[in-house]
């Protein structure tokens, strides 16, 4: 790994023009991974000690002064991590009303991804055991909570969660357990009770945090077939807890009476999002995927910390991958993980008012990019993310970027059914109908055929009953978020 | 403002989808209004061909008709079916005409997506617009719409500008 020893900024990941108080912060976040009382690993005792030298210089102003002087022009290279931004026009119009701009940020490994070793996982499985669940869903979950557990490497932990209205530890979170022990206690499980999100959640974080650890991936994955009353925010503020351990959170819901807006927003928390499973045989399939996802995680969640300016109006974000959801829009922004096999492709929409327009240049996003890299124990240095437009009197001719174009055509249908949804809680029936109607032919041009009838299937629903079926909004979202990987990963073929 | 063009919602500036119908914005050739004057139609009248040197384009086929576009000088058969929806193919279309006409200049012309029927029945062929937006000419006279209209052998219609000569088999 090419890395600049000398430069203490880089060290501790920082800007140049970082503050006394910045400086600090990240002084004691690397100290507090890399303490040798903490840290056995070889090697990361001489890493606390080049941090400790650099936190000396440069909390020091005076030295801090001298150090800044001796050191070559800034070289804006990240090491590890290399960024692409595309926008959907060249400039921005002078108009007297308010204009979209779009922003397409890419965020890869600079490494070969063969070359990178794979992280260690630290798992906890969260699964709903409420009267629900008996049958087929808890033979499945069962099953495949096995077959994981055999699968595991050695460096690996995996902990499992039963919950319903309490929760209890099945297989606690540690290194070298006897797994025939494990396994029985798992078959043991039987379904009963009510289900309670919280409870589960918050065991499985006080399980994960036993073994957590910045070189791991650490990540929770929730299991649920049914609601959770009452308890969601305290199940939000839990999330944001875990986010601040660096744990991720994915939300997997069973078939059609769960919540997906409330795990898609509990799993945001983290940069994670919501799975769909309409069959209890496809447990096995997507928890697997999703494991094999967790071990090729090259950085676990990408924070962006932001300013807009005045006048600037920042929409919508969306991630198209690795993990297909849109981005909740707060300070820092949980962008989500960067694959070893698939970048980081995060979409933004701006609305710019006139009164922006005053200047020639128009700053969109002013930020920093964070990401910590599970294979690497360092801080890895920000990347600074400054969108601008210039500002001209004429349109550009220029067609827009097609991957943009692409990404934008795929969003749009998520975007519909999306619309679709808010019209029919608003009981405004009518016009969800005809989004969904809108929806299927754009469905029906691509040929996503069976897709289409379903929309059409619940269009019709929605006019004559004023109701959708079971299971009929997540089959769309689930359905066009899954058409929207399948088109960025032909794309990448 | 940005209209669109299939649905009419008006998008902000800078949007590359119809928020309201999600047809695509920008990036593809803007809708081109052309004028149609009578005289042309007067003059296309005028270069009817003759019967004698009229296009026969039956080698055996089955076909029961065909369209001779004179733009082009393209032949479409009319077989196998008695009716045939005319139009032209574009994304994001629910109800798919039988002969699409885009791949001769359909869009630029101004045919309707569903502009027209042709139907045999029994000897006779007929043709009726279906409340195209340019209208129907036959012989360079403006169809009503949804009126159905027998054609003669050598008729010239036109779908908005796009001219073509129909020529029926006798059996």
């Amino acid at each position: 790994m090419p890395f600049n020893k000398q430069d203490h900024y880089a060290i501790l990941g920082v800007f140049r023009d970082a503050s006394q108080e910045e400086i600090k912060r990240a002084y004691f976040e690397a100290a507090q991974r890399l303490h040798p009382d903490k840290n056995v690993a070889a090697g990361e005792t001489e890493l606390f000690l080049e941090i400790q030298k650099a936190y000396e210089i440069l909390s020091n102003p005076k030295r801090r002064n001298l150090y800044d002087a001796t050191l070559p022009p800034e070289i804006e290279v990240n090491s590890a991590l290399k960024h692409e931004i595309l926008f959907s026009r060249p400039n921005l119009v002078s108009l007297s009303e308010p204009q979209l701009v779009y922003a397409l940020l890419e965020i890869g490994t600079r490494a070969e991804k063969d070359s990178l070793p794979t992280p260690p996982l630290n798992i906890c499985l969260v699964l709903d055991r409420s009267t629900s669940m008996q049958g087929d869903k808890m033979d499945m979950v069962k099953a495949t909570a096995i077959q994981l557990l055999r699968s595991l490497r050695p460096e690996d932990v995996l902990s499992v969660i039963a919950f319903s209205d309490y929760a209890e530890v099945i297989v606690p979170a540690a290194i070298n357990m006897d797994i025939k022990k494990q396994e029985g206690r798992i078959q043991m499980m039987q379904a009963s009770g009510a289900t309670e999100i919280y409870n589960g959640l918050q065991a499985g974080l006080k399980e994960i945090r036993r073994t957590l650890d910045p070189s791991r991936v650490n990540h929770i994955i929730l299991l649920t077939d049914g609601q959770t009353y009452g308890d969601e925010q305290a199940c939000l503020k839990l999330a944001e807890e875990a986010a601040a351990h660096n744990v991720g959170i994915t939300g997997m819901g069973i078939g059609n009476d769960w919540n997906d807006i409330f795990l898609d927003a509990l799993a945001g928390k983290t940069g994670g999002s919501s799975a769909y499973i309409s069959k209890p045989k496809d447990i096995q399939r997507l928890l697997v995927d999703k494991f094999n996802a967790l071990i090729s995680t090259y950085a676990d969640d990408v924070l962006l910390e932001f300013k807009i300016p005045e006048h600037v109006k920042l929409n919508y974000v969306f991630r198209l991958q690795p993990e297909v959801g849109s981005v909740e829009i707060e300070i820092p922004m949980h962008l989500g993980p960067i694959l070893r096999d698939t970048p980081l492709h995060v979409l933004f929409e701006f609305l710019v008012s006139p009164p922006a327009l005053a200047d020639d240049t128009v700053e969109l996003l002013n930020g920093a990019l964070k990401a910590s890299i599970t294979v690497r124990p360092t801080p890895v240095p920000p990347i600074r993310i400054n969108l601008k437009r210039e500002v001209h009197n004429n349109p550009s001719m220029d067609p827009p970027p097609s991957r943009i174009l692409s990404a934008l055509s795929q969003l749009t249908l998520y975007r519909m059914q999306e619309r679709a949804r808010a019209a029919a809680d608003q009981g405004q029936y009518d016009s969800a109908s005809r989004h969904l109607k809108n929806l299927a032919t754009h469905l029906l041009s691509q040929g996503e055929h069976s897709l289409a009838k379903t929309a059409l299937f619940e269009a019709d629903n929605l006019e004559r009953m004023h109701a959708w079926s079971a299971g009929g909004t997540k089959n769309i979202k689930y359905n066009t978020r899954a058409l929207l990987l399948a088109g960025q990963k032909e794309k990448t073929k | 403002m940005i209209v669109c063009s299939n649905c009419k919602h008006t998008n902000l500036d800078g949007a590359m989808f119809c928020a309201e119908c999600g047809a695509q914005l920008v990036g593809r050739e803007n809708l081109i209004t052309q004028n149609i004057t009578t005289k042309q139609f007067e003059d296309s009248s005028k270069d009817r061909p003759a019967a004698s040197d009229m296009y026969q384009p039956f080698d055996g086929s089955d076909a029961w008709g065909s369209l001779h576009l004179l733009d082009t000088g393209q032949v479409l058969p009319l077989s196998v079916r008695n009716e045939f929806t005319m139009g032209r193919i574009s994304e994001g279309q629910p109800i798919m005409p039988d002969i699409d006409l885009s791949p001769y200049q359909a869009y630029a012309a101004g045919v309707s997506r569903l502009h027209g029927v042709i139907k045999r029945d029994g000897n006779r062929v007929i043709f009726m617009d279906l409340g195209s937006a340019n209208g129907t000419y036959i012989n360079g006279k403006r169809l009503t719409p949804n009126v159905e209209q027998v054609l003669n052998h050598g008729d010239i219609v036109a779908l908005g500008k796009l001219k073509m000569q129909i020529l029926v088999r006798n059996s």
